[in-house]
C-alpha cells in the first residue's frame, strides 16, 4: 500500500505536467481544470501516507545495483514535507487560477509547477543519496525556468541565471558529500549511515558535514549566499508562494535534519550551523525594515526565518526546528498568496504606492494580518508556539548565550518591519491613486484554507512530536503529549522575554516619529543594508565571471569537422598511452 | 619476409582506418568526407572478418559484418542526399561554410 | 605471397582516393579498394560478405556517387587545408605505433573456438534483432532519402488566427 501511495504522490503530479502541457494553449480551461485536479489528487495520495508515517518501512525499487536501489522511506520528516509540498502545491494551483487567467503560455507554466512538486515530494521520501541530489537538481531547474517564465522581462531571466548559479555551488556540496560517502562505504544509503556515522573516517565526516552545511545555505537563501532570495521575487507570486517560501528553499533544512544525528559529533559543525542561522536571521531583518517592495520585504522574511530553524538545528532542537517549518510554510504561503491578491489588484509592487487597501479588500486585509501576527510570533497562532520552542531550544544543550540575546532582538525587529508592512498597504491615507478590487473567488478559495491552518496548526504539536521521534530513532526526539508542550512553552521565562521584546518592536513602529531622531542616526547603517552589505556585488561579480568564461570556452567549438577528428585522435592516444604505460 | 597472414591483414586493416582518418583530418569537401567513411567502414568489416578467421567461427564474424555493410550503405546514402539538399540551398560543399548551418 | 600484394594494392587505392583531384576519379578508386577488400575477405574463408561487399561496395556506392556527383557539380577548391600535412600525419602514426604495440604481439596467439552452427542459421536465428533492426534501417534510410530529395513544398501565405487571442 505505502509503495503505490509514494509512487501516485510522485508520478501524479509528473503525469498531470505532461497532460497540461499536451493540452495545448489554445485550451486554457482545460489546462486550469487538469492542473487543479492533479494537483488535489497528489495533495491526497500525501495526506494518505501520513499514517504510514509511525511504522519503518523501505519501500525497494530494484534497478539493478550500479547506483544503488532507488529506496523511499516513508518516515515521520518526509512525510509531513511531502504533505506540505503537496497541500500548498494545490493551493497555490487554485489560486494560478485567477492569478494567471488571461496570460499566456499557460502550458510551460503548470508543467513546470507540477514537475516542481513531484521532485520535491522525491526528494524528502527517499533514502538514497544520489536520488536525492538527482532531485534537488529538478527542483532547481524548475525554479529557475519558473522564475523566468516571462522570459521577455531581462530583470526576470537575470533572476533566474543567478538563482540556478547560486544554487548550483549548493547541489555541488550535495554531490561532494554523496561521493565521499559512496567511496568510503560502496552504496547511497542515507539510513545505515545515519545510524552509524561512524563508517566514515573522521576526515571525510567533516568534508561531508561541511559540504551538505554549503548545499543547505545555498538552497535555503542562508548567508553568504542569501542575495538570490529576493531577485527570485520576479516569479509569478504563486511561485513565490510555492517554491522560495513553503517548499523548495526548506529542502535545505530538511538535510540538515536528516543528517544531524550523523554531523552532530563533527567538531565546530554545529557551532558553525548557529552561526550561519544566526548570522542570516540578523541580516535579512535589518533589510527587511528598508525595503520598500512588498515580495522583497517577505523574502527577506522567509530568509530571517529560515534562519530560525537552521540556528534550531545547530542548537539540538531538530523537533522545534521542523515545527517552525510547518507554521512558517503554512503562513508564509499565506502572506505571499495575500501578497498577490494585492499585486494582481493594484499592478504594482512598491509599498510606497500603496496604503488604505483596507476599505477595498476586506478579507484580503484579513487573511493577510493573521499571517502577520504568525509571523511576528504573537500567541495563539502557530508562529508563537514555534518560534518560543526555538527559543527555548536555544537556551539548552549548552550553547552560547550570546547568540540567544541576537535572536530575540531578531524576533524584535521582525516584529517591527511585519507591522510596517501591513500598515504601509492596509492602512493609512491611499498614498496613489489604484484601482483596487477584493480576490477572485479562486483566490478566496486558496487563502481561506491557509488561515485556518494558520490559527490551528499548533494544535498538532503533540502528534508531531510522536511521528518524529516513532520513526527517526536516530534523532532521539522526545514525544510529549500536545498539552504539556503548550504548558511549557507558556511557563517558559524565555517566552515572557521574548513577548517583551516583540512589544517593545510593536512600540518602536507606532511611536516612529518620536524615534525619528534614532532612524537618522543608523541612515549608514541603513544605506549598507539597501545594498544588502556588499554581498549582492559579490553575487553579481561571480554570476558575471561564470558567463563571461561560458562565452570564452565556446570558441573551442569550432564545429570543423578536422578539428573534432582530431580532437578524438588525440584522446585516443592519450587513452592508449595510459594503458601502454600502465601495462608496461 | 614471411609475415603472417593475420599481420598482414592487421595491416590492411590499420592502413585502411587510418588512411580514412587522414582524410577526415584534412579535407574539406563533403563528399570527399563520405568517400572517407567509405574506407573506414571497409577496415572495420576487414578487421571483423579476420576476428572470424582467427577464432575459426567465420560465420559469425560474416553475420556481424553484414550489420556494418548494410549501416554504412544506409549512411552514404542519406550522406549524399544531404549534400545534394546542401549544394541546392546553401551552394556549396566547403565544409568551412558549412560550421553554421543558420542562413 | 597474394595476401601481400593484395595488401599494397588496397592501400594505394585507398590513399589515391583521398589525394585524387577530381571527384569522379576518386570514386573510382573506391570501387578499386572495395574491390580488393572483396578479394581479401574471400580468401580469409568469408564467401558470402564478399559477395555483398562486391555488389554493394563497389557496385551500388559507386553508382550512388556518381549520381550525387552528377547532381552536385565538381567545385574546385583551393589547397589550403586546414591542418598542416605533418601533424595529421604525427598523430596518425603515433596512433597507429600505440595501436600495434598492443595487437600485433596477441595476433597470432589467438585459438580456434567453438563454433556455432552455418552461416544461415546465425544470421537468422541468433542475431534475428540485428536482421530486424537491419531492415528497419534500409526503411528509415529509402524514407529519409525521399524526404530530403523532394521538392520543397511552397510556402502558405501566414493566415490571421481566427480565434481568441
Amino acid at each position: 500500500m505505502a509503495e503505490t501511495l509514494i509512487l501516485l504522490t510522485i508520478g501524479l503530479p509528473w503525469l498531470g505536467a505532461l497532460l497540461t502541457w499536451a493540452a495545448g494553449d489554445q485550451h486554457p480551461r482545460l489546462q486550469h481544470t487538469l492542473a487543479v485536479a492533479f494537483s488535489l489528487a497528489a495533495g491526497m495520495a500525501a495526506l494518505l501516507l501520513i499514517p504510514f508515517g509511525k511504522d519503518q518501512i523501505l519501500v525497494t525499487f530494484p534497478v539493478g545495483g550500479a547506483f544503488g536501489d532507488f529506496t523511499f522511506s516513508p518516515d515521520g520528516l518526509g512525510v509531513f514535507l511531502a504533505a506540505i509540498a503537496t497541500v500548498i502545491g494545490s493551493l497555490a494551483v487554485i489560486f494560478s487560477v485567477d492569478y494567471m487567467r488571461g496570460e499566456a503560455q499557460l502550458g510551460r507554466y503548470y508543467a513546470f509547477v507540477l514537475f516542481f512538486i513531484g521532485a520535491m515530494v522525491g526528494l524528502v521520501l527517499t533514502t538514497n543519496l544520489l536520488l536525492m541530489f538527482v532531485f534537488w537538481e529538478i527542483t532547481a531547474l524548475t525554479s529557475y525556468a519558473l522564475i523566468s517564465f516571462h522570459n521577455d522581462d531581462p530583470k526576470a531571466v537575470a533572476g533566474g541565471i543567478k538563482a540556478l548559479i547560486i544554487t548550483q555551488f549548493g547541489g555541488l556540496g550535495l554531490l561532494i558529500g554523496a561521493l565521499v560517502l559512496f567511496s568510503n562505504t560502496g552504496s547511497y544509503d542515507i539510513l545505515t549511515f545515519i545510524n552509524n556515522p561512524a563508517v566514515l573516517p573522521a576526515g571525510a565526516l567533516a568534508w561531508m558535514a561541511f559540504g551538505c552545511l554549503a548545499a543547505a545555505a545555498a538552497k535555503s537563501a542562508q548567508f553568504p549566499f542569501q542575495t538570490w532570495l529576493p531577485d527570485a521575487m520576479e516569479a509569478p507570486t504563486p511561485i513565490s508562494a510555492l517554491i522560495h517560501a513553503a517548499t523548495m528553499v526548506n529542502a535545505g533544512v530538511y538535510l540538515l535534519a536528516r543528517f544531524f544525528p550523523a554531523f552532530e559529533g563533527v567538531p565546530g559543525w554545529r557551532e558553525a550551523v548557529m552561526a550561519v542561522g544566526m548570522l542570516s536571521a540578523l541580516l535579512a531583518a535589518i533589510m527587511a525594515m528598508v525595503a520598500t517592495d512588498l515580495k522583497r520585504v517577505l523574502a527577506y522574511s522567509t530568509v530571517s526565518q529560515l534562519g530560525y530553524m537552521v540556528f534550531a538545528i545547530g542548537a539540538g532542537g531538530v523537533f522545534a526546528s521542523q515545527f517552525h517549518l510547518l507554521s512558517h510554510s503554512v503562513f508564509k504561503a499565506l502572506l505571499f498568496l495575500g501578497a498577490g491578491a494585492v499585486i494582481h489588484a493594484v499592478g504594482t509592487r512598491d509599498m510606497r504606492e500603496m496604503g488604505g487597501l483596507g476599505q477595498k479588500m476586506p478579507f484580503v486585509r484579513l487573511v493577510f494580518v493573521i499571517g502577520a501576527l504568525a509571523l511576528a510570533g504573537l500567541p495563539i497562532l502557530n508562529g508563537f508556539w514555534s518560534k518560543e520552542l526555538i527559543l527555548e531550544a536555544g537556551l539548552e544543550h549548552g550553547n552560547p548565550l550570546w547568540m540567544l540575546i541576537i535572536m530575540l532582538v531578531v524576533s524584535g525587529l521582525t516584529a517591527f518591519y511585519t507591522f510596517r508592512m501591513v500598515w504601509l498597504v492596509f492602512y493609512g491615507q491611499p498614498r496613489s491613486e489604484v484601482h483596487a478590487h477584493d480576490a477572485g473567488t479562486a483566490m478566496k478559495v486558496a487563502l481561506a484554507p491557509l488561515a485556518l491552518g494558520t490559527l490551528t496548526t499548533w494544535l498538532l504539536a503533540g502528534s508531531f512530536a510522536r511521528l518524529l521521534s516513532e520513526s527517526l530513532p536516530a534523532h532521539e526526539i522526545a514525544a510529549h503529549p500536545t498539552a504539556e508542550i503548550l504548558l511549557e512553552v507558556v511557563t517558559a521565562p524565555v517566552t515572557w522575554v521574548a513577548l517583551l521584546v516583540i512589544g517593545l518592536g510593536l512600540l518602536a513602529w507606532w511611536q516612529r516619529e518620536r524615534l525619528m531622531g534614532i532612524s537618522k542616526a543608523l541612515t549608514g547603517l541603513k544605506n549598507l543594508a539597501l545594498n544588502s552589505f556588499g554581498f549582492e556585488a559579490i553575487n553579481r561579480g561571480v554570476v558575471l565571471g561564470m558567463q563571461n568564461s561560458a562565452e570564452k570556452l565556446r570558441d573551442t567549438q569550432t564545429g570543423m569537422l578536422n578539428w573534432n577528428v582530431a580532437y578524438l585522435l588525440i584522446a585516443l592516444i592519450l587513452v592508449l598511452a595510459v594503458l601502454a604505460l600502465g601495462v608496461g | 619476409m614471411t609475415l603472417s597472414i593475420p599481420t598482414i591483414v592487421t595491416i590492411i586493416v590499420l592502413g585502411l582506418i587510418g588512411i580514412g582518418i587522414y582524410a577526415l583530418l584534412t579535407t574539406r569537401h563533403l563528399i570527399k568526407v563520405i568517400v572517407a567513411l567509405q574506407l573506414l567502414v571497409k577496415g572495420a568489416m576487414l578487421a571483423l572478418v579476420l576476428a572470424g578467421y582467427l577464432t575459426g567461427q567465420q560465420d559469425l564474424g560474416q553475420s556481424l559484418a553484414i550489420t556494418v555493410i548494410i549501416a554504412d550503405t544506409i549512411v552514404a546514402v542519406i550522406g549524399m542526399a544531404l549534400a545534394v539538399q546542401v549544394r541546392r540551398v546553401i551552394g556549396t560543399l566547403d565544409l568551412r561554410s558549412l560550421t553554421s548551418l543558420r542562413r | 605471397m597474394l595476401h601481400a600484394l593484395i595488401a599494397a594494392a588496397t592501400l594505394v587505392c585507398a590513399f589515391q582516393a583521398v589525394r585524387a583531384a577530381r571527384l569522379l576519379v576518386s570514386a573510382l578508386w573506391l570501387a578499386g579498394a572495395s574491390a580488393l577488400v572483396a578479394l581479401e575477405m574471400y580468401l580469409l574463408g568469408a564467401p558470402e560478405i564478399a559477395v555483398i561487399e562486391l555488389s554493394v561496395g563497389a557496385g551500388l556506392v559507386t553508382v550512388l556517387f556518381v549520381f550525387a556527383i552528377n547532381l552536385t557539380g565538381e567545385e574546385n577548391l583551393d589547397a589550403r587545408r586546414m591542418m598542416p600535412k605533418p601533424l595529421a600525419w604525427g598523430l596518425l602514426f603515433v596512433a597507429a605505433a600505440l595501436l600495434l604495440y598492443f595487437i600485433l604481439p596477441e595476433i597470432n596467439q589467438i585459438a580456434a573456438g567453438q563454433v556455432f552452427g552455418n552461416f544461415t542459421e546465425i544470421f537468422w536465428e541468433d542475431r534475428q534483432l540485428d536482421t530486424l533492426l537491419q531492415i528497419l534501417m534500409i526503411f528509415s534510410g529509402v524514407l529519409g532519402v525521399l524526404g530530403l530529395l523532394s521538392e520543397q513544398v511552397a510556402r502558405r501565405p501566414l493566415t490571421v488566427k481566427e480565434h481568441g487571442k
